[in-house]
């Protein structure tokens, strides 16, 4: 007899939702996370003023040289001292990168994992991504296309909350809103400017997990509407943007069928070739060594994508001696993230009478605009722009003058600068994978990530034209000093958004899930993090693996139930 | 009188999130030298010139100055607890250069000279700073450094910037007063 009707590996943004759901469905369901606990009374830090933080809130040279190269170096904008505490020291979590190759493997591993620290950008696919890979024959084809999806985008948006407007566009399709943060005035500028002299582009406020109208089931679970301090990657305390800590795992313990246990790192996943199911999971404490196998009937993987990978890999058996549930050897492989390193910057005058009031968590989105119909650029598929428009005010100290004028620069807001960012889609390519090193092992005695991903062509291509829309665009809309910075793309797994490594399809062959996130070799397997995803369109992914997460659930329930798993 | 703290502390009562109280204690103490003497980092006479040049750059008006919120404090504690050896020496050689080029603009010691003569230097050395002369590289991270530690202060946050700690709404267009 199993300990548990399922076992979710992860408790991060798609194992909150595989928790939630699975609990929901009455299953006695353990939530193994192999960081330590995160209470948000006690460890979220959104409430410290400016001058409670010593040293403008930054983490001291020396100690991110010994601790923190890696993550600092990928997101300094989000390490802080007061924070620091939700991202991994690198020097206990070591990895390694393929000779010449690069890789920013970022994260935090506690209750929550990245759903604590992440920059809420919420956006759908939609089937010109579904069907890319079909298009251009990168990739193999997606088994599931928009349609089939669209029920459990709802049910998904439905519950997170996400602030955003309505805008009829097929290549981002509308999620269920609740209201926007409205545009600035020079972002409407740009807006008008932009959208009139290049009709296929839009500027539309960015869409973001944040309640702004909280539903009756969100006040139930302490969730109150978004405070506009652009806190978040302290935590928040009113628990107004969507994380696992603050949603799915509350609306699942409430069920009363949740276990968590923490610090449980795994090690394995226990095979039975008889039955051919999973089993159970190996784990060793994080702390005291120990080890301990926990049982149960299905097992949902939702490590995230590279350790989920890894998960399989390490779970060797006779029947799969390349890793569990790999017989098509695509485990590991695919691993895809999003690329940026091309935007412009400019100012904008003519709103110097103009401030804003609250410090919005967000700001502004330019959804894809190339190759909507038919190839028309010179690389394949696209990408979004992210930004916003604020005024200069002092800048930081970087403006001329001393004395009262420069003191109260702030109050007179000045020029306004608008800048845009570009996220673009990688093309999935089996050479980009992770691997497990053949001899480093970490602490626990688990094998380290070897991670060798590179771009290809299209990639360079596509952030050098965005680089040039972009500076257009500004001139479009009549900013003066304009800077773009020579494209400098960012190191694979910088934008945070790797996926890929356990990748569904129709063929048993050349993919290891099936469209339902269950593996083709392991009826009671599933893997619901962003490891399944064919193909990373340029859309941030969160909503679109829990979606598929709560797809997943739905479809494995019933196999239960049924009697087939 | 109610501490901004206990103020927030209602706010957030008020505005229903459950469990917020617990995550206000505990603050973190701000360890900034009292001015005007020797730092854990300063030497006394740059403790000297970064108060000077601070309370040139931010003065005291109808709100706080650099020197009432304690800037050149802040910047010793900056200096003694963040930042590295490279950081340190950089941030010691672009003073010694910054009192060396103040001192050539006023004929004399820039700590000596009247608050007119020394605002004076610092307006003229700060335009080319901002007009692209490399060599005063340094100037410009000072600034910033002034700046950022100013309205991180109390004073600076809460007198001068009007900083409010949970705004509560999000008004894109807030017309300025003329």
């Amino acid at each position: 007899m199993a300990d548990f009707d399922a076992i979710v590996v992860g408790s991060g943004m798609s194992g909150g939702m595989s928790a939630k759901e699975l609990t929901e469905r009455g299953l006695k369901v353990l939530v193994l996370e192999r960081g330590p606990e995160i209470i948000p009374e006690r460890d979220y830090v959104d409430q410290l003023a400016p001058w409670e933080s010593p040293n403008l809130d930054n983490v001291a040279q020396d100690e991110i040289a010994e601790h923190y190269p890696k993550q600092y170096g990928g997101v300094a904008y989000a390490i802080k001292e007061s924070n620091k505490h939700f991202w991994v020291k690198d020097d206990e979590h070591p990895y390694e990168e393929a000779e010449g190759t690069r890789y920013d493997w970022l994260r935090g591993y506690h209750t929550g994992g990245r759903s604590i620290m992440w920059s809420r950008q919420t956006y759908r696919l939609s089937n010109l991504d579904f069907e890319a890979n079909k298009t251009d024959g990168h990739g193999i084809d997606w088994p599931v296309r928009y349609e089939e999806i669209v029920p459990w985008y709802e049910k998904v948006e439905t519950f997170i909350g996400i602030a955003g407007s309505a805008e009829g566009l097929p290549q981002l399709p509308d999620s269920i809103f609740q209201p926007a943060f409205e545009l600035t005035d020079a972002e409407k500028e740009l807006k008008a400017k932009v959208e009139s002299a290049f009709p296929e582009r839009n500027v539309i406020p960015a869409r973001v997990a944040h309640l702004t109208d909280a539903t009756e089931e969100q006040r139930s679970l302490g969730r109150s509407n978004c405070q506009v301090r652009n806190r978040c990657h302290f935590g928040c305390t009113f628990k107004a943007y969507f994380s696992s800590l603050n949603a799915t795992l509350p609306a699942a313990e409430r069920t009363g069928n949740l276990t968590m246990v923490h610090n449980a790192i795994v090690q394995s996943i226990e095979y039975d070739a008889e039955t051919n199911r999973v089993t159970g999971v190996q784990v060793v404490d994080a702390e005291t060594n120990e080890k301990h196998l926990y049982t149960a009937k299905v097992i949902f993987l939702n490590a995230s994508t590279i350790a989920s990978a890894m998960i399989l890999l390490q779970s060797k058996s006779v029947t799969f001696p390349n890793g569990l549930a790999n017989r098509s050897d695509q485990v590991g492989r695919n691993l895809m993230d999003h690329v940026s390193g091309a935007g412009a910057a400019g100012l904008m005058s003519g709103f110097d009478n103009m401030k804003v009031f609250g410090r919005r968590p967000c700001g502004i989105y330019i959804p894809r605009y190339a190759n909507l119909n038919g190839q028309d650029k010179p690389y394949l598929r696209g990408f979004g722009f992210q930004g916003g428009a604020s005024p200069l005010g002092n800048a930081g100290g970087q403006i001329p003058g001393i004395g009262r004028q420069f003191k109260e620069a702030h109050k007179k807001s000045g020029p306004w600068r608008v800048s845009i960012g570009a996220f673009g889609e990688q093309l999935p390519n089996s050479n980009n994978r992770v691997t497990l090193h053949p001899s480093k092992r970490d602490r626990w005695g688990n094998p380290l990530a070897l991670l060798n991903v590179t771009y290809s062509e299209n990639e360079y291509t596509m952030l050098e034209e965005a680089s040039k829309d972009a500076v257009a665009m500004l001139e479009a809309a009549g900013c003066t000093n304009i800077t773009s910075s020579d494209v400098n793309l960012t190191r694979p797994g910088n934008r945070i958004h790797e996926m890929g490594s356990v990748r569904m399809g129709r063929d048993p062959s050349d993919s290891v899930l099936n469209g339902w996130c269950q593996a083709h070799d392991v009826p009671n397997l599933f893997v619901t993090d962003g490891s399944f995803m064919v193909s990373s369109g340029c859309q941030n992914p969160s909503l679109t693996y829990m979606a598929f997460t709560a797809r997943a659930v739905d479809y494995a329930v019933d196999l239960l139930a049924d009697g087939s798993i | 009188m109610k501490t901004r703290r206990e103020i927030l502390q209602g706010l957030i009562v008020s505005i229903g999130g459950a469990s917020a109280l617990a995550a206000c204690n505990g603050a973190a103490t701000v360890f900034a030298t009292k001015s005007g003497s020797v730092g854990r980092f300063y030497t006394a006479n740059e403790m000297a010139l970064v108060s000077r040049i601070s309370e040139l750059i931010i003065p005291r008006t109808e709100t706080p100055g650099a020197l009432d919120a304690n800037v050149p404090g802040y910047l010793d504690g900056l200096m003694a607890d963040w930042a590295n050896e490279e950081t340190q020496q950089v941030h010691r050689n672009a003073l010694q250069m910054l009192q060396s080029q103040l001192g050539d603009r006023v004929n004399g010691d820039f700590l000596d000279v009247t608050e007119a003569v020394a605002e004076s230097a610092l307006t003229e050395l700060d335009a080319a700073a901002f007009e692209g002369d490399e060599s005063l590289r340094g100037y410009r991270t000072l600034k910033s450094y002034v700046s950022q530690a100013y309205f991180a202060t109390e004073d600076g946050a809460i007198d001068e910037l009007k900083w409010v700690a949970v705004p509560g709404r999000w008004d894109p267009a807030v017309e300025i007063p003329a």
